[in-house]
């Protein structure tokens, strides 16, 4: 038996929590450090799967496999593939970011009473949420995965609900009831999906168990007993148990329309713990997608895909367009990120290899733009005490340290070339157009739009007058920078040469397309120099 | 007697025909006494308890009736696994007592888990650290005199007396002796007289509250008289059912059903007429689904869990069902297989019912208490999903399902018994508030009970609800399980509220203390919060257990 | 549904049955009440007025009646062991004599903790 890297990857960020939270009270800085200290363990954990990943190996490599719970056929089953290891890496680059811009979120505002550990809880959940979302990754068995899918609800909870950032537009009484609302909200459309999910889960376990004689989860046995025709699902029983699973990812994403709890928990929580939602919680839900939907269901993923397509570019748009209405720096950023998960939903559906690797792409592309562009929102709120946009007015002229990198952020948002989401973007229309033209076209009025707000949000709140309030606004700090400056330059390197993220992920898409019995079409539009060429041969 | 003799003189006969028939051919009845220990060391240790009560003196009794409780639970428990250990967990099986009660893998593996909660349940009824001092005597939940009229002289004579009611453990005692026979049962009369030794002390444990008497009082009226009523149902009944097969032995019945049984005279007449039996096995049925407070027979339980002490609550709400559950499986599937297609449309609506009510009527509690009750409804319709599955991964999804659901129970009663105020235990929700900024500890604990109750993973509550839903899909209720998720989600909001208002509201200016408990408590609670992460962990080793001991001896 | 006729029935004749004593009763009944006919039937006690505020409720007739009732029940099981106590031999001598045993493990109780004294 080899050495169990990708257990130990999970394990350490959860042993984490638990010293974690262990610090005494009035220790809060060490317990921050020692948070710190296993997150970055996590990453070179993290940073050694990747390495030992060989890109044209095995499909699911570093595998374990130990009996779990034999009654329920449930075993415990860990592999990678490509879009798992690159997920895996970027979940582990973000943490260690996202507790560093938090340092300071958690502190209690009195120390008195010595029960209260804010500042433990915080770190410790934070770690917790990324053992859970790691393990949710690197998990082949869909019942593993389904558990640490539902369980990563509850830390992700506290967070959201303990934690909540304290510049609203209400007074305190109200803040706390908007953030216990939302943190309600996100918990209760996740457990339903979650719930959903089960009886679609219990659904496979009775369909296995009927035609094998025992129940089994493990992804690669199934797709090996269907490939080799010793499983087969009704066409009504797989398109029941990929509704179920499906359901439960798209709130998860969230697609349109299930995504109204995502602006409500970005909005009222703390911006290190926003990042954490929508750049790696919410990546599960998409990776899912891929993994689950696409692998186990390949026919009624065909027959659902029209559906999911046009909700896709509904979200796009509609994401977009209320994005542009927001008076709510968060809530705005939120609404953008409803929209580019329409893109990655567009991405994976298109079921053409670029769409996929597009997709795939966006997903690691989108947590660090939006880890970016969030985080010096989240600089900036803290320092105005506001998250509302007219409160925010010529900022450039007194922190221009914090509009540059605000700026950056926001630009790889609306995918300007040379920053990372534009290649990833630009994968997912071209896969989108070459099978869906119609589609692909008004999904690029997504683009106009991100264009709109992203750019009405930076004039609004950095050029101009320099209004009351921010005179005496600080630049980034050296954590700040720390924080900020490392995402920036992952965005451009990513913008600039993806190829070594897109070669491990391409093998992966070509087996989930070949699990789909997809091939991508041919192209369709005569070429100008081909057709003079074919002319000349004449 | 001749036929001749019989003809001529109907109303009389002569003395030598007489002699001959009175002639006793008694058997000589034989008890296994080995295989019902378990059962006779229980009785004996509450025989033992009422003893101390009359002889020894006030202040010795409190140290005696704990020490006989824990070692008569204990050496009942090491009887039952060295029953276990001698094959019947795996198979064996045997009816002793002459036909009246069953020793078999079902039977011994819910007395046992009965058994275990009585232990657990004798540490919270021996708490006595969590009311203030009074006069000068530590003092339990329990009603100083349970006679005195609430707030009468006679009572705070009682209290200034420092009586205690140290009744309430042979109580205990008999009240788990008859849980442990109801499951077991293998003739209806040994069921219905079991069900009355069990419900009994139960009625009366029930009065017995230090604080809130009236409500204490009423509360067990309203049990003890739909209770009464239940009792009457099931009487009826097996009435009607003997009247079908002309035996009241479970494999008896069983054979008349199945049509395999020699017709004698007197089945001939009765043998055809299904009516006896679908109303007989309805009534029955009723009886039985009333213990496990299955919605329409429920409206006695918010009432009873909020009145009764706490420990007694906590109690109840576990091992009634375990024992209740118990001798429903054995009902339906040892005597009424044979009507499954009768009984299994019917009971799918009452699953449906206490699912969906259950958890709709729990939105809108605002007692702890109360809360809790209604959750044990819903739970109690997710329980009968899997009795519904009627195939042996049935069986034991119940099993351990039980297992899960009552040491979660115990342990977020007796969590209930530490969050006090000037009167009491502060059972109101809003008094809940910001608990969790007072005492993280005690918070997250309940939270972690909550989270069980709601079948979040790594907790038992989803292991038992997998385990269910699992069999009920493999049976083909499908649309069952699909209910039961919807109602999950349901019931997942109200456990959410509670951990809303415990984590993420500020504490109020009043609000209550929370208690130190003696290690009694705390053992409950952490063995509460063992069993959950045990089996929502690492459930193998139960299911197993379960799953071997899931065959009924017929 | 033929099945489920009887219970039809039985409900009917439950109900016809009921209906029928009370009507009979009122039509054809003598009617000269006085105030002890008015009173709420309690075999044996003044079921009011209750002692106000405290005051017991005198439950000395209840104990006695039931401590009767069980030794009665008693008797009852004794009776038929003694007429074939040669068939059933050392076995049921022995579970009478548990059986016995239990029972005045009760009246131990109740002669102990003052159950028969009258005041």
């Amino acid at each position: 038996m080899s050495f169990p890297l990708l257990t130990v990857t999970a394990v350490v960020p959860a042993a984490g929590a638990v010293v974690t939270a262990a610090v005494p009270a009035a220790r809060r800085t060490a317990a921050k450090w020692t948070a710190l200290a296993f997150a970055l363990a996590t990453l070179v954990l993290a940073a050694v799967v990747t390495a030992r990943f060989s890109p044209g190996g095995a499909r699911y490599q570093l595998t374990e496999s130990h009996a779990w719970i034999t009654a329920f056929g449930v075993r415990y089953e860990l592999g990678v593939d490509g879009i798992a290891v690159v997920l895996v890496l970027l979940t582990a680059v973000l943490v260690p970011f996202v507790m560093l811009a938090g340092w300071h979120d958690a502190d209690p505002l009195e120390t008195s009473d010595r029960r209260w550990r804010p500042t433990q809880g915080f770190f410790a959940l934070i770690l917790l949420v990324e053992a859970m979302v790691v393990i949710a990754f690197e998990s082949t068995d869909v019942f593993l995965f389904y558990v640490f899918f539902e369980a990563m609800l509850i830390p992700m909870y506290f967070l959201i609900g303990g934690f909540g950032d304290q510049a609203g537009a209400h007074g305190e009484d109200e803040q706390a009831r908007q953030r216990s609302y939302a943190a309600v909200k996100f918990l209760l459309y996740n457990l339903v999906g979650g719930l959903v999910m089960l009886a679609a889960v219990i659904g496979l376990y009775a369909v296995t168990a009927h035609q094998l004689g025992a129940g089994t989860f493990s992804l690669p046995q199934i797709l090996h007993d269907r490939a080799n025709g010793t499983l087969t699902l009704s066409t009504t029983a797989e398109r029941w148990i990929f509704l179920g699973f499906f359901f439960a990812f798209a709130v998860k994403a969230p697609l349109w329309p299930l995504h109204t709890w995502l602006p409500n928990a970005m909005g009222e929580s703390t911006a290190p713990v926003a990042v954490l939602i929508t750049a790696v919680v919410d990546k599960v839900g998409t990776f899912a997608m891929l993994r689950y939907c696409l692998q186990l269901f390949p026919a009624a993923s065909k027959w659902a895909t029209p559906v999911i397509l046009v909700l896709a570019v509904i979200g796009i748009i509609y994401g977009a367009l209320l994005a542009v209405g927001q008076r709510d720096i968060k809530r705005l950023i939120a609404y953008a990120s409803i929209s580019h998960f329409g893109f990655i939903i567009l991405g994976i559906f298109a079921m053409t290899s670029q769409g996929q690797s597009g997709a795939t792409l966006y997903m690691v592309n989108h947590g660090v733009s939006t880890a970016a562009l969030l985080l010096v929102a989240g600089f900036l709120i803290s320092r105005r005490g506001s998250r509302r946009i007219a409160d925010f007015g010529g900022v450039q002229k007194v922190a221009p340290l914090l509009a540059g990198t605000f700026l950056v952020g926001g630009l790889a948002t609306l995918s300007l070339p040379g920053l990372g989401p534009f290649v990833s973007e630009f994968l997912v229309l071209v896969g989108t157009f070459t099978r869906y033209p119609a589609l692909g076209v008004i999904a690029t009025l997504g683009i106009v739009l991100a264009a709109l707000y992203v750019l009405v949000l930076y004039q609004r709140t950095m050029t101009g007058p320099v209004k009351a309030g921010i005179e005496g606004m600080k630049d980034l700090k050296v954590r700040e920078l720390v924080v900020v400056a490392p995402l920036i330059a992952l965005l451009l390197f990513l913008g600039v040469y993806p190829k070594p993220v897109t070669d491990v992920i391409n093998p992966a898409v070509k087996d989930t397309l070949s699990d789909v019995h997809r091939t991508d079409p041919p192209p369709k539009v005569t070429v100008p120099a081909v057709a003079a060429a074919k002319e000349n041969a004449k | 007697m001749s036929a001749t003799a019989a003809a001529v003189h109907s109303l009389w006969t002569t003395r030598a025909l007489a002699d001959t028939a009175a002639t006793p051919a008694i058997p000589t009845p034989h008890i296994e006494y080995a295989q019902l220990s378990p059962v006779l060391i229980v009785f004996g240790a509450a025989v033992l308890g009422v003893l101390i009560e009359a002889f020894a003196p006030r202040a010795a009794r409190y140290a005696g009736q704990l020490a006989v409780s824990v070692v008569g639970l204990a050496a009942a428990f090491a009887a039952l696994v060295a029953l276990a250990a001698d094959g019947y967990a795996q198979g064996r099986s045997h009816v002793a007592a002459m036909g009246a009660v069953a020793v078999d893998g079902p039977a011994l593996f819910l007395q046992g888990t009965i058994v275990l909660i009585a232990l657990v349940a004798t540490f919270t009824f021996a708490e006595r650290r969590l009311d203030p001092v009074a006069h000068g005597n530590r003092v339990d939940s329990f009603a100083a005199q349970g006679s005195a009229v609430p707030g009468g002289e006679q009572e705070q004579k009682a209290v200034r007396a420092g009586f205690t009611t140290t009744e309430v453990f042979p109580l205990l005692l008999f009240a788990v002796a008859g849980m442990m026979i109801f499951p077991a049962a293998d003739d209806l009369l040994t069921l219905f007289v079991s069900l009355e030794v069990f419900s009994l002390p139960l009625y009366l444990l029930c009065a017995l509250a230090r604080r809130r008497r009236l409500m204490s009082q009423e509360a067990s009226v309203k049990y003890f008289l739909l209770g009464a009523f239940s009792s009457a149902i099931l009487l009826f009944g097996i009435a009607l059912l003997y009247g079908y097969a002309g035996t009241v032995s479970y494999g008896g019945i069983a054979d008349v059903v199945d049509g395999t049984a020699k017709l004698t005279p007197a089945l001939a007449n009765t043998t055809g007429n299904d009516a006896l039996l679908l109303i007989g096995g309805a009534m029955v049925v009723m009886g039985l689904l009333f213990k496990v407070a299955a919605v329409p027979f429920h409206m006695w339980t918010p009432d009873v869990y909020q009145g009764a002490p706490t420990p007694v609550t906590g109690f109840m709400a576990a091992a009634v069902k375990v024992a209740a559950f118990g001798a429903l499986l054995r009902l339906l599937y040892v005597v009424l297989p044979g009507m499954r297609w009768d009984w299994r449309p019917v009971m799918w609506g009452v699953a449906i019912v206490t699912m969906v009510v259950g958890a709709i009527i729990a939105v809108t509690q605002t007692d702890v208490k109360r809360l809790l009750a209604y959750s044990s409804i819903a739970h109690a319709g997710f329980l009968l999903t899997g009795v519904i599955a009627v195939s042996p991964s049935g069986v034991s999804s119940v099993l351990f399902y039980l297992v899960a659901y009552s040491f979660v129970t115990l342990g977020g009663f007796a969590v209930v018994t530490l969050v006090r105020d000037a009167g009491g235990e502060a059972t109101h929700l809003s008094k809940w508030a910001g608990l969790g900024r007072r005492s993280p500890l005690l918070a997250a604990v309940f939270a972690v009970f909550l989270l069980s109750f709601a079948g979040i993973p790594l907790t038992a509550g989803f292991s038992g609800k997998f385990a269910v839903f699992k069999a009920a899909a493999q049976g083909g209720a499908v649309p069952l399980v699909v209910v039961g998720v919807i109602s999950s989600a349901i019931a997942a909001f109200f456990y959410i509220r509670v951990i809303v208002m415990m984590f993420f509201q500020e504490p109020q200016p009043q609000g209550p203390t929370v208690a130190i408990p003696s290690p009694l408590t705390s053992t409950a609670i952490a063995l509460g919060v063992a069993v959950t992460l045990v089996l929502g962990v690492a459930p193998q080793y139960f299911l197993d257990l379960a799953g071997k001991a899931g065959v009924f001896v017929r | 549904m033929n099945a489920y006729a009887p219970i039809l029935v039985l409900g009917g004749l439950g109900a016809g049955f009921a209906i029928f004593s009370v009507v009979m009763a009122s039509l054809t009944g003598p009617k000269r009440y006085n105030r002890a006919k008015l009173d709420a039937y309690e075999c044996g006690i003044e079921p009011t007025p209750q002692p106000a505020g405290g005051g017991r409720f005198p439950i000395k007739y209840y104990l006695t009646a039931m401590l009767f009732i069980v030794f009665d029940i008693e008797i009852v099981f004794l009776y038929p062991w003694a007429v074939t106590f040669d068939a059933l031999g050392l076995f049921g001598l022995v579970e009478m004599l548990l059986f016995v045993l239990t029972v005045f493990v009760a009246y131990a109780y109740v002669w102990r903790r003052g159950g028969l004294e009258w005041d």
